[in-house]
């Protein structure tokens, strides 16, 4: 069966991708995102967070994107006129 | 964006297919910000990324340039800024660090990751060449509006641009100059204690603003461990 696979590894990808029956996103996860940590991952099956053994179906969309995207700036001392 | 406010405010650029440097549109997500620390919501990026596939783009086409701005004159980055990059964007096959100062002045490094790997500081310029829509300013606030949520306690004023309270018009909310002074800490108050504080305590700061976002709801963010 075929499912939406969105991610940014790599080269980056938005297609469809053919899974076995009964594949979970937990499985998924691992042999997509290879030796990647899923803490560091929003995972999301048609736009909601799953259970890790939730097993895909056809025509679900995945997509798993980076967590906390955050930056930081040290302000420097501003001059007054 | 920048000059909405005092606080940092952040988003994605938007390429063009056949020329991955040429940053044709600046997307917001839903962020919350201080004047100097900023933080993307987990779930806004998500749907970025949905939305732009389902806009028919590819994510080298809308995930690879991460822009922000830097209140203050440097657009250096932080310590913060490398970490996220090295994190977030060290296993793409290449991204773009960019970085924007209150006084225009910029900054924007590449990494790519494929073959050896390394990266190197690229200039930024505007190409007038290209027709481009004329500014919509009322859209631009609209956007501002709907996704940066300010965290006012370390606000330089107080309050963005465009909340001041004041008459609204463009010029007041994009390039001028509508600020109160109403911050729980005075812009020099709050410079002034940076300012003096010794490195190891200013990272430590700056890495606890880093974190202080309310957005982290790990229980329901976290699908497994």
């Amino acid at each position: 069966m075929r499912i939406l696979f969105i991610n940014n590894l790599g080269a980056g990808f938005a297609d469809y991708v053919s899974i076995e029956e009964g594949t979970t996103i937990e499985k998924f996860f691992k042999n997509k995102m290879q030796g990647e940590q899923t803490a560091d991952y929003l995972i999301r099956v048609n736009r909601q967070p799953v259970p890790r053994e939730y097993v895909l179906k056809g025509g679900d969309r995945i997509t798993i994107t980076p967590v906390k995207i955050e930056g930081a700036a040290y302000c420097p001392k501003q001059q007054t006129a | 964006m920048r000059d909405v406010t005092d606080n940092e405010v952040g988003g994605f650029g938007i390429t063009e297919a056949e020329d991955l440097l040429f940053v044709t549109d600046f997307v917001l997500v839903k962020q919350k910000v201080t004047c100097v620390t900023i933080s993307f919501e987990d779930e806004s990026v998500a749907d970025f990324f949905e939305n732009q596939v389902e806009a028919g783009r590819q994510p080298e086409q809308f995930a690879r340039l991460w822009l922000h701005t830097h209140p203050g004159d440097s657009p250096e980055p932080s310590g913060t800024d490398e970490s996220t990059f090295a994190r977030v964007f060290g296993s793409c096959d290449w991204a773009i660090m960019f970085i924007v100062a209150q006084n225009g002045s910029t900054f924007a490094r590449l990494r790519f990751n494929t073959g050896p790997g390394g990266e190197v500081k690229i200039p930024v310029c505007v190409d007038y060449s290209y027709e481009f829509d004329a500014a919509d300013f009322e859209i631009w606030k609209q956007q501002y509006k709907a996704n940066v949520i300010e965290d006012h306690t370390f606000s330089l004023t107080g309050r963005s641009k465009s909340m001041s309270g004041k008459q609204e018009d463009e010029t007041d909310i994009f390039g001028g100059n509508a600020f109160e002074e109403t911050s729980v800490f005075a812009s020099q108050d709050l410079l002034g204690e940076i300012d003096s504080m010794e490195p190891v305590e200013r990272e430590i700061f700056m890495e606890e603003l880093a974190i202080r976002s309310d957005f982290w709801d790990e229980e329901s963010e976290v699908i497994y461990e």
